[in-house]
């Protein structure tokens, strides 16, 4: 994120924003961001693919109409004017899913118009889509979002798996499973969530130790 | 307009439904702010005056919202309403003590991105709350908020001298207790009831 | 968020004004685009979900009014979607006679507010139909009031005739045809339902007997 663009971009470069958001800066793996989405809706595969579409929109679009603004704003209404912004795609995300299908507005509920405080969203507007140009910020919105979409997954497919043996609703293991429901409850979350996060410090820390063995 | 009794919606935000550990919004305040009890006092008092004052502004808001037939500008409105109560609240905080306002620094404004003042607003939106309710819920879920808040930082205290894996150190071990918390708060549920 | 912006560059505030205006205005124009698109799919999408849920209780109902009923228990026909007070739902048979009414009731839970939808035949005086609407019981154990096929038989006829109000009793002791079995395990929620039960035909039902010829007519 340090770097100063120029002008002209190298399609490295383009690469580069794109997948440092879904790996190496991984808004919620890696930066611990926009956790409340995270974990409030991740009790089945389902509703965290639809909030991760959801968010995916909203920063992609908020990202893009940013950066075309960019040059406009003024540094004292940077802010007022992002969340302008932002909000404005969040309601029309909020209509768009309502439009889609009931069921999944029924069980996202108000978390939808919480994207608007994801500080992920509010985050990269800040830091990338306001100093970048249109094409980079938009695929900065797509890797930071697709980064949010792969956590959400992961957190959800665990915690239905374990949780209710289902996968998108289709049953996994048989009538003879019992449940684990402590993972569809709210601690379950937690728990999901502390336990990515350390499968991710230890990977780092091993590829630390091999660094130093070379 | 709802029917649940004012009690309930007290106990139920405060216990029952926390904010923080059932429902999960304001977590990233809960994480950063957590490691010190006076830190996380002053924030815990902040964030529940915030919360009453822009739940009441949400309310007036919605009603002329709704008398407008703009509903569709409800997120817009909420989040500018809850940008501005938290500039006004720092602007008192500056006059009234100097002190409180260094020692909260970088949070108040932080404040405008907990999810938990917009959940407030939305939720009592969603469930139709009257007036009263509205403010009893604002109430309930801004000290639940705190209360949250104030035992995950006495536990971090604790914590600070005893030997944890350097792994777990950080967000994953708050994240275990919060979880544990969590569960132990699920005992309350059938209070009220 | 910039607090210590030095006064001294502060552009004039008509700049600011003039920017805030133009943001505004691709916004506004956003939304209310967005808005207007997906009024119509909206609507319809609720209206199906409503029409499934009372084909759902009424088996057999070709056609359904709705009907909103108002602070002194008149009725109104309503689009059903759109009316936010309480409402009844007709269901008719191909002939055009009544097979029954639904009903909406809500109560709290051990988690939160359950919602609640339920057929109430006039000629049985009986409900005969069950579904929970929302809910947000702990999984596993109250969320099987929406699942769970022995409590849900309870109201296949369940004695509605405001004799004697509707009531839970201990899972395994239902003597009686306006008593609900508990599930074990689940008992404040299976009271939950019991309640909301006996608070909604206690509205409802008188409102349902007055205007009955109305309601048959379909009117």
């Amino acid at each position: 994120m340090g770097h100063d663009h120029g002008a002209t971009v190298s399609p490295s470069e383009n690469m580069e924003a794109f997948l440092n958001g879904l790996w190496k800066q991984n808004p919620v793996f890696v930066q611990v961001l926009g956790t409340c989405p995270t974990m409030a809706i991740t009790n089945s595969a389902r509703n965290a693919v639809a909030m991760g579409l959801a968010t995916l929109f909203v920063l992609v679009f908020s990202n893009m109409l940013i950066s075309m603004v960019r040059r406009l704003v003024q540094k004292q209404v940077r802010i007022a004017t992002y969340i302008l912004i932002i909000a404005t795609f969040v309601t029309m995300v909020d209509y768009i899913i309502k439009a889609v299908s009931i069921d999944v507005y029924k069980a996202l509920g108000p978390f939808i118009a919480l994207i608007v405080v994801n500080c992920i969203i509010l985050g990269r507007a800040e830091a990338f889509a306001g100093k970048n140009p249109v094409w980079q910020s938009i695929l900065d919105g797509f890797g930071m979002g697709i980064g949010f979409f792969i956590a959400l997954f992961c957190l959800g497919s665990v915690r239905e798996i374990l949780g209710a043996g289902t996968l998108f609703g289709f049953s996994l293991f048989g009538s003879n499973f019992q449940p684990w429901v402590l993972f569809l409850l709210p601690s379950g979350g937690f728990f999901t969530l502390a336990s990515w996060l350390l499968v991710f410090a230890w990977w780092k820390e091993r590829g630390k130790a091999k660094e130093a063995q070379a | 307009m709802n029917e649940v009794s004012l009690g309930f919606i007290f106990i139920d935000s405060l216990l029952i439904n926390n904010f923080v550990l059932s429902v999960f919004l304001g977590i990233c305040p809960f994480i950063g702010v957590s490691n010190k009890l006076s830190t996380a006092w002053r924030m815990g008092v902040s964030v529940i005056f915030v919360i009453v004052v822009s739940s009441v502004l949400a309310y007036g808001t919605n009603s002329l919202l709704i008398a407008m037939h703009a509903e569709y500008l409800r997120i817009i409105t909420y989040i500018v309403i809850i940008a501005s109560t938290v500039q006004l609240v720092e602007m008192f905080i500056k006059k009234t003590s100097p002190a409180l306002f260094r020692a909260l620094g970088i949070y108040l404004p932080l404040i405008t991105t907990n999810c938990a003042v917009l959940g407030v607003a939305l939720f009592q939106t969603a469930r139709n709350y009257s007036f009263a309710q509205s403010v009893v819920f604002a109430l309930g879920s801004s000290m639940g908020f705190t209360l949250a808040l104030v035992i995950m930082s006495i536990i971090r205290e604790r914590l600070e001298l005893s030997d944890i894996p350097n792994l777990a150190k950080g967000t994953a071990l708050v994240l275990m207790i919060a979880g544990t918390l969590s569960l132990a708060f699920m005992g309350f549920a059938g209070m009220g009831g | 968020m910039n607090t210590t912006a030095p006064r001294a560059d502060m552009p004039p505030s008509s700049a600011l004004i003039k920017l805030m205006g133009v943001v505004s205005l691709i916004c506004g124009l956003l939304i209310v685009t967005t808005h207007q698109q997906t009024l119509a799919p909206i609507r319809h999408n609720q209206e199906i979900i409503l029409s499934e849920t009372v084909a759902e209780l009424l088996p057999g109902a070709k056609k359904q009014v709705s009907y909103g009923v108002d602070a002194s228990g008149n009725l109104s026909i309503v689009e059903g979607a759109e009316f936010a007070g309480p409402r009844l739902f007709a269901g008719y048979d191909a002939y055009g006679g009544l097979i029954g009414v639904v009903i909406e009731g809500g109560e709290r839970g051990y988690a939160d507010v359950i919602r609640a939808m339920f057929a109430y035949s006039p000629q049985k005086k009986a409900i005969v139909g069950f579904k929970v609407t929302e809910l947000k019981e702990t999984p596993g154990l109250g969320d099987k009031i929406s699942s769970d096929k022995k409590f849900l038989s309870n109201f296949k006829d369940l004695d509605a005739s405001l004799e004697h109000p509707i009531v839970t009793v201990k899972s395994g002791t239902k003597k009686n045809r306006w008593e609900v079995d508990a599930i074990s395990g689940a008992t404040i929620s299976s009271r939950a339902v019991g309640r909301l039960l006996q608070k909604s035909t206690k509205e409802m039902i008188p409102v349902i007997q007055r205007n009955l010829q109305r309601i048959e007519r379909g009117n």
